[in-house]
């Protein structure tokens, strides 16, 4: 579909955005798709030492193939310790040792909150989700989170129709007023279009990067709130040759990150 | 004292119309052939709950089993949002069940303290959030907030949940109902002994002797149980570890059906209604798609090293 001059498609790109989030040693929780492919990506090049879990209960699993589920078949041989979720959401999330976590959401708001509940109104809903499975306490407990999400207004929103998932809530001081523990919450939403991060202040996403081939200008018209620009707006690194070559021979070489195309990631 | 018996003796006798029930799995280990016959007996007012609900969830609610569920999610994964949950939820078919949704945290912690009889249990997730003002059929009981009271600092706490049945699908169980698993838990173990009785339904029955050969992996102890049934390829279409792998095609064939009504009911009589029991069942499948197809799930066999336990 959208092959760009030096070959990469957009989804590789976002992964490679959500691999470099990612710190040697960091523990990190992952889903399906985008986020284990950025995790596996950063393990393969700087970060050796980060470690992946699944919620059903699984840490550090070998997988012979690409997990279509956190509770797939082949995540169990070779993992190096398989519980459950009071294992992994409740030892090592709510003990406070997840440093990394990767949600995507239908509806992501300017403070990072996201819905995964309903569309529409809650009682007569235009559209039903799945709810909050690990979201919630992911978004609530991790050190880091990474958010994936389309570049749209329907996507993005001022303010989510439900907050499953807390990002700043209502602003700033209100992950603190909550009880939620410090040094916690969204890091950063990467999109189709662009990587945007939260100002210390005022806990609004604003823009710090746009990917090749839009610009700050198609960026700011695709957000429905008042999207400020970084001071060193710049355009996003692309995917480098040694991130290419993870993903294409190691991580995916059926490349299966294209369906994404397909659900809009162009 | 021998605790075999069919599923349909074990959903008759064990199972009744209002029960609260908790049903293990989480791809892995689904209990699929319990669930079949839930529906075949036509059980009514369920109350049903698990973390991670998939496709054996949004089966019953089509099917018109449920009326409450204890929610933390439930899609059908690879194949997108459940269909019949939708339906139920969206326009009232084929009746509007009530949610109370909790997360695949705080879940887990209800049925954990549930197990342990305690009465509630503090978690740290779910403040600040929608979670929060959405209130069903537990209402203002759903959670309470307060000040813990050795700091100050805000502290959620949440009900111990207590299901009437516990019904899990593990690898192995002796007569007596000890029961089992290897691989990915979910909250089986919690859920299971958070109940006030336990189905076992089993790949494969075994000795005492062998429970005894590596006891570390019983997660249920047999005092619990009150039915074990042996249900080779009892939870396709998930996977069992070590016996067979998720068959991604058959969920496309749900996927497909579930989309409609008519489609749904057309699913439920030739795979639900037009068996008799799983062994039926498998049978169908081998029928239907061929043997090869059934050969292929079958697990690979990559031993760990032996245990021993001795002294």
């Amino acid at each position: 579909m959208s092959e760009h001059p030096n070959d990469y498609i957009k989804p590789e790109l976002m992964a490679c955005c959500g691999a470099r989030e990612i710190d040697d040693g960091d523990i990190v929780i992952v889903g399906t798709g985008f986020p284990a492919m950025s995790a596996n990506i950063a393990k393969h090049t700087h970060a050796k030492n980060a470690i992946m879990m699944q919620e059903s209960g699984v840490y550090d699993a070998r997988p012979a193939r690409p997990a279509l589920s956190v509770g797939d078949a082949c995540l169990n041989p070779g993992a190096a310790m398989i519980g459950g979720l009071i294992d992994v959401m409740g030892m090592f999330l709510q003990g406070g040792w997840v440093d990394v976590g990767f949600l995507s959401g239908s509806q992501v708001d300017k403070y990072g909150n996201i819905n995964t509940t309903a569309i529409g109104d809650y009682n007569r809903p235009k559209s039903r989700l799945p709810g909050s499975g690990g979201a919630n306490p992911i978004g609530a407990l991790a050190k880091k989170v990474l958010i994936i999400t389309l570049h749209n207004t329907r996507s993005l929103t001022e303010k989510v129709d439900f907050i499953t998932t807390p990002g700043y809530l209502d602003g700033p001081g209100a992950r603190e007023r909550w009880g939620l523990p410090a040094n916690t919450g969204p890091k950063v939403i990467i999109t189709n279009k662009a990587v945007m991060r939260f100002d210390r202040e005022t806990k609004e996403a604003y823009m710090e990067s746009y990917h090749p081939g839009t610009s700050v200008d198609e960026v700011v018209k695709l957000t429905p709130w008042k999207l400020k620009v970084s001071d060193g707006v710049h355009e996003t690194e692309t995917p480098r040759e040694e991130e290419m070559r993870v993903m294409r021979e190691i991580i995916d070489p059926h490349r299966m990150i294209k369906i994404y195309e397909k659900r809009g990631y162009v | 004292m021998s605790k075999v018996m069919t599923m349909k003796e074990a959903i008759a006798g064990h199972v009744s119309d209002g029960d609260f029930l908790y049903i293990g799995g989480y791809v892995c280990r689904s209990p699929f052939a319990a669930i079949h016959e839930i529906i075949r007996q036509k059980k009514r007012d369920l109350t049903i709950t698990r973390s991670n609900a998939a496709d054996d969830f949004d089966l019953l609610i089509g099917a018109g089993c449920v009326k409450r569920f204890i929610s933390t999610f439930i899609s059908l994964a690879l194949y997108g949002l459940a269909r019949c949950y939708r339906r139920s939820l969206e326009k009232g078919i084929p009746h509007k069940i009530e949610v109370e949704e909790y997360t695949n945290l705080s879940l887990p912690m209800m049925l954990m303290a549930g197990a342990m009889g305690m009465p509630f249990i503090p978690v740290k997730d779910m403040v600040g959030t929608d979670l929060m003002n959405v209130k069903s059929f537990l209402g203002e009981n759903k959670y309470k907030m307060i000040e813990s009271p050795f700091d100050g600092t805000p502290t959620l706490l949440v009900p111990a949940l207590k299901p009437d049945v516990g019904i899990i699908h593990v690898q192995q169980a002796d007569e007596d109902g000890n029961a089992q698993i290897w691989g990915i838990g979910g909250d089986c173990k919690w859920g299971a002994n958070a109940a006030q009785k336990v189905i076992v339904s089993c790949e494969r029955i075994v000795s005492r002797e062998i429970i005894g050969k590596d006891p570390s992996r019983t997660i249920v102890p047999s005092f619990k149980v009150v039915s074990v049934v042996e249900e080779p390829f009892g939870s396709h279409p998930g996977y069992t570890p070590g016996f067979y792998d998720q068959d991604f095609g058959f969920g496309y064939v749900y996927q497909q059906a579930s989309n409609t009504e008519e489609g749904f009911q057309a699913f439920l009589d030739e795979w639900v209604f037009g068996v008799n029991d799983r062994t039926e069942y498998v049978q169908h499948y081998i029928q239907r798609f061929g043997y090869a197809r059934y050969t292929k799930l079958q697990a690979k066999f990559d031993y760990s090293y032996p245990v021993s336990y001795s002294y």
